[in-house]
């Protein structure tokens, strides 16, 4: 019924999509300028080889050679853990925050997402201290007896930066859909005679699945991609692909190889999204990115 | 001078609205065709009809927040067509009230004043007034989401009368409230408006509000006025069959147009003649036509002149006992007063009404 | 007894969220010349060190200048083009959309080498307004998003009720659609400040050796030096993160700005 319309009476008699154009207009240039022209140039320069001929032998050489394909399943890995821990850690908390009053509730939630409110550089430097050689976690193993192993520059550093990181994209989207499973199914299963681990394997375990579902993705496509964390935590020796394009980018200076790794990552975590997404139309489901 | 105090005779004098051959197409199809409305200054008419009938964007129209594609819309001789909303004087009460929520009511309702640069003091001492008048003295320096529905809706009203408007238009504003509240504030806004004098505009789809308050009433469909028309004669002598239909319960009986008759317009139906009175232009003799009777009008006698037919089914219902008939026309139903003699079933009887109490069309 | 397990699980992922950035404050005291948890004595000469060090301070101001032209930049495009998305057809509209929504999947690095790229082929040289326009990329899907959620919120009706109590097409906009995108415009501002003043990723392909910000700064001395002088500096931003928080959640409450309420409060 509610007749939604042109408002009239303006007394300009600009048509409207020209209004509308004009608003997005500033829009529309940031991301054909900055967004799109570079992407495509960046694709552009992948297919070409530095002299500037044409040429499929970046891509030929990334999943030709055996470094740089181990470099590939190590970024699939290193994001795999991530998402794995931060399943393992967020989906406890997030039930323990569900039970809470809405005022804890709010506090947990601050709790967890403060790493994103310090700068990322900060956070990995605080993690580099951490877990280095005069840190705490080897002051207590040394007051132990024992002799501290190497906790920094490899994949275990990398992965407890980024699920520290990642917990918040986890839990969040987890909560929401913990919050929208009915309360009474519970206690209806309960009195069907269903015991409490029962309940939580068949009722809201899979109730709360696309959240998990959204929460996997999105913590597994941004590891996947990320540079800082895993640059100074991991150093040169965990091979992930950003780093191998900053590398390549900036130390090599071999632009269109580093370009098509950067191409190779985007294929790798968009196919993922767009995939999800794809996914999530077919079955119904609610998402909360970022 | 402020809303209260108004005396009625000058309040009356404005509000004189009047739409000739209003059109609107939206989305590429015609919602309101060619639609023609004059109200008496102080009158209370509503725009009653189905979901999509074209009555909110005829409201929209008049408001000025849609554009018409034709016609001509007038407030007392002022053509305001072209008129940009903020420019016209108008009060509306929305289904959703549109409080602004992130202003107190007192603000909310100073809003219009403000616009109008009305100076501060006068502005509060309107204010303060006018949520006297709908009984929200205490709730000034409340925020809208800290009022109950009710409250909403009277601090909407609140807000649409302080500027004194031309007209008052409420679109579906008693919608959004449990059935007794919404009884409770429709007699509220109706002695209100017996009270202020303005001529106001409601826009709804329940048959009843419209007739419980209504000075005329215009059933719409299709974006087309079928009847304008006091309620009374909207109920009892429907024009078109959509009218009949829409409101209340009624007995269509399929019949031949028989010429004048004492009263009304005389009509064979099934063998027996009955009486009407067409709203509009009597139909020609041996023309096919329907009688629109409602159950209430109908009275049952043992003989007499009317519809013969055997009682099947008596139901009583607390204030009414209905019953129905089946006659050579069909079935007719009747609805008692509760204290009637209840017929039994299967006894003959002669289904009779005044002429005056029922209608007649073309089919 | 399943809510002291939950109870301390809980404390020991709070610990586990705190742990770097605590033991950054407390190890920036230690009175080494090495970093060291606990730390050992207490001084303020790494603060001193930081203030004495003039290249902080000048990538501090080209971040926070830059930081604070990208918040007013994001909240005003965003809103724009919030507006044009949630109530105009134009052409380009759906193209548009699919962009700013694909922004979000693209990597950081990718974008960063691109722009990078880019810049060289245009023949754009390195200034804080290149730093600002790669960073808008970043800022503005976010800031749309956001106008996007708050004129969800709005109701129209809410519009035409000004407009029929006599409030020109602007006064609406000013009093009735701006209010009810204001908390969507500071949390946009907001992020834009803290992505701006936080993105090293971008930065690192942008910047030269004359222009850095505080990020790359830090990062470039964490590769040659280990003293506590960096976790100074680190204290010194999370005070100001903390600062910020507390501002912000003030004016507009943190819950909000995450998106997490939209109604209610």
């Amino acid at each position: 019924m509610a007749a939604v319309g042109r408002l009239a009476g303006g007394t300009l008699k600009r048509p409207r999509w020209r209004t509308g154009l004009l608003l997005a207009l500033p829009a529309i240039a940031i991301f054909a300028l900055l967004f799109v022209a570079p992407l495509f140039t960046l694709v552009a320069n992948s297919f070409r080889t530095q002299a500037g001929a044409f040429t499929f032998s970046n891509y030929a050489r990334f999943l030709g050679d055996p470094f740089y394909r181990d470099v590939l399943w190590n970024t699939l890995k290193v994001a795999a853990l991530t998402t794995i821990g931060c399943l393992l850690v967020g989906y406890p908390f997030a039930l323990y925050m569900r039970g809470r009053s809405a005022r804890a509730r709010n506090w947990l939630a601050l709790l967890l997402l403060s790493p994103l409110l310090i700068s990322m550089v900060i956070r990995a430097y605080g993690w580099l201290v951490v877990l280095g050689p005069n840190g705490p976690i080897a002051a207590v193993l040394t007051w132990l007896g024992l002799t501290p192993p190497q906790l920094l520059y490899n994949d275990t550093a990398v992965l407890i930066g980024m699920v520290h990181v990642m917990l918040a994209y986890m839990v969040l989207p987890l909560m929401g859909s913990l919050d929208r499973i009915d309360p009474t199914l519970v206690p209806a299963a309960k009195g069907l005679g269903a015991p409490g681990w029962t309940c939580f394997w068949r009722i809201t375990l899979p109730l709360s699945a696309p959240g998990m579902l959204a929460g996997a993705m999105i913590v597994f496509s941004l590891t996947a991609s990320s540079f800082v964390t895993p640059a100074i935590l991991g150093g040169p020796k965990v091979k992930l692909m950003p780093y191998f394009v900053y590398t390549q980018a900036t130390t090599t200076l071999d632009w269109p190889y580093a370009a098509a790794i950067g191409f190779v990552l985007v294929v790798v975590t968009t196919g993922l999204l767009l995939g999800y997404s794809r996914l999530l139309r077919r079955g119904r489901g609610e998402v909360v990115f970022g | 001078m402020s809303v209260a105090e108004a005396p009625p005779e000058t309040a009356v004098r404005r509000g004189r609205l009047r739409l000739d051959g209003v059109r609107k197409a939206l989305g590429g199809r015609e919602v309101v065709s060619a639609v023609d409305l004059e109200t008496e200054p102080g009158e209370f008419l509503t725009l009653l009809g189905p979901s999509g009938c074209g009555k909110t964007t005829t409201l929209n129209m008049i408001a000025g927040h849609l554009s018409a594609d034709g016609g001509v819309i007038e407030v007392d001789g002022r053509d305001i067509t072209a008129v940009p909303p903020h420019r016209r004087s108008m009060g509306m009460v929305f289904q959703s009230y549109a409080l602004f929520p992130h202003m107190t009511i007192a603000d909310n309702v100073a809003f219009g004043l403000r616009m109008r640069k009305v100076p501060a003091a006068r502005r509060r001492k309107q204010v303060a007034e006018v949520l006297e008048m709908v009984g929200l003295d205490g709730m000034a320096g409340r925020h809208p989401r800290q009022l109950s529905g009710g409250q909403q809706q009277r601090a909407a009203l609140a807000r649409a009368l302080v500027i004194q408007p031309d007209l008052l238009l409420l679109d579906e504003p008693f919608s959004n409230l449990d059935a007794q509240l919404r009884v409770r504030l429709r007699e509220e806004v109706v002695a209100l408006q017996r009270r202020i004098g303005t001529t106001t505009i409601l826009v709804t789809h329940d048959q009843e509000e419209a007739l419980a308050v209504s000075d005329r009433i215009a059933v719409m469909a299709d974006g087309v006025i079928h009847q304008l028309d006091r309620p009374r004669e909207i109920y009892l002598r429907p024009a078109t069959d959509f009218v009949a239909q829409f409101i209340g319960e009624v007995n269509a009986l399929d019949g031949t147009a028989a010429g004048p008759a004492r009263e009304g317009h005389a009509c064979e139906v099934a063998g027996a003649t009955v009486a009407a009175m067409p709203p509009g232009e009597p139909p020609a003799t041996g023309a096919a036509v329907r009688v629109y009777v409602r159950p209430e009008v109908v009275r049952l006698a043992a003989d007499g002149e009317g519809l013969r037919g055997t009682v099947r089914e008596t139901r009583f219902l607390g204030s009414r006992i209905r019953c129905v008939v089946a006659t050579k026309a069909g079935k007719v139903t009747v609805a008692l007063p509760f204290d009637a003699r209840v017929p039994e079933v299967g006894e003959e009887v002669t289904c009779a009404w005044r002429p005056s109490d029922a209608s007649l069309a073309a089919r | 007894m399943t809510r002291v397990l939950g109870g301390a699980f809980a404390c020991l992922v709070g610990l586990f969220l705190v742990a770097p950035v605590a033991v950054t404050v407390a190890s920036s005291l230690t009175a080494t010349a090495y970093v060291t948890f606990p730390p050992q004595g207490i001084t303020l000469r790494w603060y001193a060190e930081v203030f004495a060090k003039p290249e902080f301070l000048s990538s501090f101001v080209l971040s926070a200048g830059v930081a604070v032209a990208a918040a007013g930049v994001s909240a005003v495009v965003g809103l724009a083009c919030g507006l044009a998305i949630h109530r105009y057809r134009f052409p380009g509209r759906g193209a548009l959309e699919a962009v700013l929504s694909s922004a979000f999947a693209v990597p950081t690095i990718v974008l960063g080498i691109g722009l990078l790229q880019w810049f060289a082929q245009m023949g754009l040289a390195s200034s804080p307004f290149t730093l600002l326009l790669a960073h808008l990329v970043l800022t503005v899907p976010y800031a749309v998003r956001l106008v996007l959620a708050g004129l969800a919120g709005l109701d129209r009706s809410a519009e035409k009720a000004a407009a029929g109590l006599g409030a020109s097409p602007f006064l609406v906009f000013w009093h009735v659609t701006l209010p009810a995108v204001r908390g969507a415009l500071i949390g946009s501002a907001f992020f834009a400040f803290i992505t701006s003043f936080d993105d090293l990723t971008v930065a690192l392909f942008v910047v030269t050796t004359d222009l850095q910000t505080l990020p790359v700064r830090i990062f470039n001395y964490m590769q040659y030096d280990y003293d506590p002088t960096v976790t100074a500096i680190g204290t010194l931003m999370v005070l100001f993160a903390v600062v910020a928080a507390v501002v912000i959640e003030r004016f507009v409450g943190v819950a909000r700005l995450f998106g997490a309420d939209q109604d209610h409060k």
